[in-house]
This record gives structure tokens, sequence and C-alpha cells, in this order.
């Protein structure tokens, strides 16, 4: 590098050809328009403020909260499976036992999913969970649906157990 | 000097083994250009980080081929070294820290020796030496009255994820160099540039009890919520003259495409499927929507006119073609290649025109996502992921170049420039 340095300096004052007019930049000044300091730095919101963990209670993995059964789903899939069906009894009766108030259901994905599609994917999960659920005889008004896409995983290892326990409808008392 | 090294830059023969396209021999148009940096430069931009971007700059163009070592010599110097006459061209900088921060260029026609192009650049945000850059070389590009390189001084913005249920909202410019967060804390995703002149941007807001539209002016910080919804709420596409913009939602918990008017908040609704509808994008001169539908049973393209409700399906092959862009009659899909439920999948992206036809493949192997064409339609951003990282890629459709940049750490979420 030094070498070629030295060369080049060398050569720049040595091996000249026809000499050239130095360029005169005074008076040819451009602002580079257009970028200027964004003024924007600014903190949108807590995010989400439940945090599920998705910790195996009574043999079964769990993220919702208030009593609720999270409701689990195939790969690419929205549809909930007759596995499935006695904790959208369970979450049913827990909603009658509740009483008032909105229930919030948030569908999720596993990160193989992408973009836009993946949030529809879990919006989909969490509506099927809501129509299960109006099938017990819940009034379709009492549900919030959000879908929170791949962005709230309870686990993060690369295993199949861990991204099954990410397709997933999580439950809680709307706050 | 730190930053830099974070800046990873893959050079067009390496990503060759990923990318279709390749440089053609014979019949090479390009310019030779000689880069020698002023020896007097400022002290911190000596050595690799202002050449390095630079010269990035001159081969994603396509229009030169620089010099593969960096030179240095006096920049006021009104020698041309006898060595440099194989270069067409002889290109001087020097990076000075007046008004903030400013950039010298003399361009030389090394044959003749005249200056073809001189100019200073300046700005106050020393942060953004990056764009003095970028400007300075298309404006040499401009000048040698070469096809327009434009969309190296736009701006790319993107999300990614900090943690579960956490997000942040970045701008940066096309090489990474420069990133600066706007958005941090909460749940903040889909950014999408509202103007060709990126001065606002919309985003998705998870902070109250429903996904929240807003649009965002990154000078002024003005913020202006568009729409709510149920479910999910993503703006897609933005009409050429800002006033309408496509976009996700489920109002009654289905994910249709609508079009909302923001100049007076009126939304009409595209589609209706009992499945899935999202990712619209204006085609056909904004009369038409292709978009990204599962009405067959898998996730493929189709197209609907704006004024009609027919669906046409328009990719014939891959079973899982789950994102597209469009740019007047073209468009750019990604397909996923593998159904893997338990490792990465195979993700590649494919030019097309608008009627479905002309399918050509732009990458080979790996994961690459989110293709975004350049506002003039003649370069594909795309975001290349693995192991819980990624790297945005460009591919020039004209002049066959490509170039990966890393983005350390986080995957990005949503991208758009």
């Amino acid at each position: 590098m030094k070498k070629n340095l030295i060369l080049s300096i060398t050569a720049l004052v040595l091996l000249s050809g026809c000499a050239q007019k130095a360029p005169n930049l005074s008076g040819d000044v451009s602002d580079a328009t257009g970028y200027g300091d964004e003024s924007v730095n600014m903190n949108d919101g807590n995010g989400i403020t439940s945090s599920p963990n998705g910790a195996m209670i009574d043999g079964r993995y769990n993220s919702s909260s208030d009593g609720f059964q999270s409701i689990y789903f195939s790969f690419g899939k929205y549809n909930v499976e007759s596995d499935m069906y006695n904790y959208i009894s369970k979450n049913a009766n827990n909603i009658e036992n509740i009483g008032s108030g909105a229930i919030k259901i948030e569908g999720n994905c596993d990160e193989f999913g992408t973009d836009e599609y993946n949030y529809a994917l879990g919006l989909k999960r969490a509506k099927a969970v809501k129509e299960a659920l109006v099938s017990k005889g819940i009034g379709e008004d009492k549900f919030i649906l959000v879908s929170l896409g791949e962005s709230s995983p309870v686990c993060s290892e690369p295993t199949e157990v861990c991204y099954s326990r990410n397709r997933r409808v999580d439950l809680r008392v709307a706050r | 000097m730190k930053k830099f090294l974070m800046f990873l830059f893959v050079s067009s023969f390496i990503f060759g083994a990923d990318a279709k396209f390749s440089i053609e021999k014979g019949g090479d148009a390009r310019k030779s250009v000689a880069i020698i940096e002023a020896n007097d430069s400022l002290n911190q931009f000596r050595g690799d980080s202002f050449y390095s971007i630079l010269l990035a700059d001159m081969k994603i163009s396509g229009h030169f081929i620089p010099s593969k070592k960096k030179l240095s010599g006096d920049f006021h110097s009104s020698v041309i070294p006898a060595d440099l006459k194989s270069y067409q061209y002889i290109l001087k900088y020097k990076v000075t820290n007046e008004s903030g921060l400013s950039l010298y260029v003399a361009l030389y026609n090394s044959s003749n020796g005249n200056v073809v192009f001189k100019k200073s650049y300046s700005m106050n945000v020393a942060s953004k030496y990056p764009f003095l850059a970028h400007k300075a070389i298309s404006d040499i590009n401009d000048a040698l009255n070469l096809e327009t390189i434009e969309w190296i001084n736009r701006y790319v913005i993107f999300s990614r994820y900090t943690a579960p249920r956490k997000s942040e909202i970045v701008l940066a410019d096309y090489t990474l160099n420069y990133q600066k967060t706007i958005i941090q804390g909460g749940l903040n995703l889909f950014p999408k540039w509202g103007d060709k002149d990126q001065q606002s941007f919309y985003y998705t807001s998870f902070s109250g009890k429903l996904p929240t539209l807003y649009r965002l002016n990154i000078y002024t910080g003005k913020k202006d919520m568009i729409a709510t919804s149920p479910g999910m709420l993503v703006c897609s596409d933005v009409s050429k003259n800002s006033e309408k913009i496509l976009a996700t939602m489920a109002p009654e918990g289905q994910p249709d495409i609508y079009e909302i008017n923001v100049m007076n908040g009126a939304k009409k609704r595209i589609t209706d499927f009992g499945g899935i509808d999202v990712g619209g994008r204006y085609v056909d001169d904004e009369s038409r929507v292709v978009f990204v539908s599962n009405r067959l049973g898998y996730a493929n393209i189709f197209k609907q006119s704006l004024s009609g409700s027919s669906v046409v399906p328009l990719i014939s092959r891959g079973k899982n073609n789950n994102q597209c862009d469009a740019f007047e009659d073209k468009i750019v899909y990604a397909s996923r290649e593998t159904s893997s439920a338990s490792s990465g999948n195979t993700f590649n992206l494919y030019l097309a025109n608008s009627n479905g036809g002309n399918i050509y493949p732009l990458t080979g192997s790996g994961e690459n996502q989110y293709p975004r064409f350049s506002t003039d339609g003649k370069v594909i951003l795309f975001v290349k992921n693995s192991n819980n990282s990624s790297q945005i890629g460009y591919i020039n459709l004209e002049t066959k170049q490509s170039e990966l940049f890393s983005l350390s750490g986080k995957k990005v979420q949503s991208i758009d420039w």
C-alpha cells in the first residue's frame, strides 16, 4: 500500500503528461439540498403491554392470560383443528365467567411467513378463533381482533417445537 | 471508522454466485475512472470510508469501471500522471470541514486533460456524508450524459424488530453507511414513503387497542392519523400524486385491499374475498391493482381493475408467490420455493410484465424477499435474510449490476425507498 502510494505520488510529480488547468471550485458550490437534518426522533408507544411467555402449565403450553388457553395452528394454516376444540369450549366458559368487558384475540405466526401475508395469516387465525367462540354462543361484538404477525414470538430456538408454539392465538381481557 | 467496519461491501462477482445477472463480455461501454483522494482530505474521511462509497456508487450504476485501488495525490495539481492515461477519466476528490462538511470533486478527461466536471458540495450534518458522495457521482453520471442514477440519492426506510413486540423504524442511505433511528419504542411497522420527495412516510402503530395508520413528516415531525382498523392495517402503495393509497384493512376481521383517499378520508373496498388479500400495488397507469391472494388455495399474484370486480391470476408457476411490487407495466415478485416448517426456506425473485408474461428469474438461491422497484423502475431493492440478520441488495435491471450491503444484527420487517 505504502509502496503504491509512493509510486503514485512519484508518478504525479515526475511522470507527468501534458499540464492541465487545475480545477477552481470557488463560485461553484452546491448545497446538497434535501439532506437537511430530519427532525424526527420519536418514541411512539410502549408496545403491547402484556408480554406472553408461553410457559407450560398443566402439561400444555399457554401464552394467554386471564384464565384463557392459547389455540395452536399447523404450519401455514388458519383453521381450528379438532384437538383444539376442548380449549375453545374452555375459553367460551371463561368469557361467561368474566362477564362484561371486551376480549382481545391476538393472532400470531412463526418467523417463516413474510411481510403483509404473515399479518393476514395471523388475523385469519384470530378470526377463526372468534368464529369458533361465536358458535359457542358468545356475542360477536365481544371481541377485538388484532394480528401481531411474527412480532410476538414466545420462543426463538430453531426447533419445530418452538416454531409451533409461535403459530397461535392468544386471548386476554382488553385493557 | 467503527461504523464503517460494520459495512460489508460485497462486489458483484461474489454476489454473482446468487444473482442471475452477470456482466456480459464484449461491447463494454463503461467508462474507466481512476479515483484519487486528496492528500489533505479531512483526516476522519481518509482511508476507505468515503472512497468505498464512491466505488459502490460507480459500480452499481453499471456505467463506470473504477480503479481497483485508491490513489492519493494533490487535489490542486495540474498534472495527470502518465501511468493513469490508460483510464478514460481521472476523478479527484477532497473532503473538508468547511460549512459543516464539504466535498470537492473534479473529473478530468485523461486523453486531453480537460476538466469535464467540477463541483463542490456542502452540508451541515456531517453524519450524512454518504449522501455527498452519492450526489457527486450522480452529477458526474449526468454530466457524461449517461442514463440517470438518481435513485442512489434516495433514502431507504425500514422497520426491524428489536425484541418481542418491539421494533424501530430507521432511515438510511442505500449503502447503509448512514443510519438513523427515527421511531423507537413500541411496535411500529410497515414504513412506506408517502410522496416522491420523501418528506413523509406512512407506518402502522400498535400502541393503541387497534392498528392505526399514521403519516409522519420527517422534517417537521407533523403526524397525521389516517385510519384505524381492527385486525390489521398496512399502507401498501401510494398513488403518483400522493392523494390516494392502497391499504390492507380488515374492518370486519377480513383482510382485503382498500383504496383510501387521504385528502378526504374516503375508503373504497377493492377486493372482497373470504381468504387473504394483501399487498396491493397500482399498475397500468393506476387503473388496476396487483395483489397477493390465497384464493386458489395458495399465495399467488392476482390483478383486478380498480373499477371492476373480476380477478385474474397472473403467475402460472410456483405455489407460494407471497410478495410483489409493481412499476408501470412490470411486476417483481418473491416466490417461496421450499416449504419447511422447521428451517429457513428458499425465496427467489422473479421479474414479469403486468400480465404475468416474460417471467425472468433474478435470484437463484437463498432467502430473497421484499422486492421494491426504484422510483424509475430500473433497479430492484430486496432483502436477503439469513441466520436472523439481513442484507439489503440491489439489482440494476439495465446494467445487470448487483450489490449487497450488510445490516448488522436485526432482521428487517419491511422496507421501502
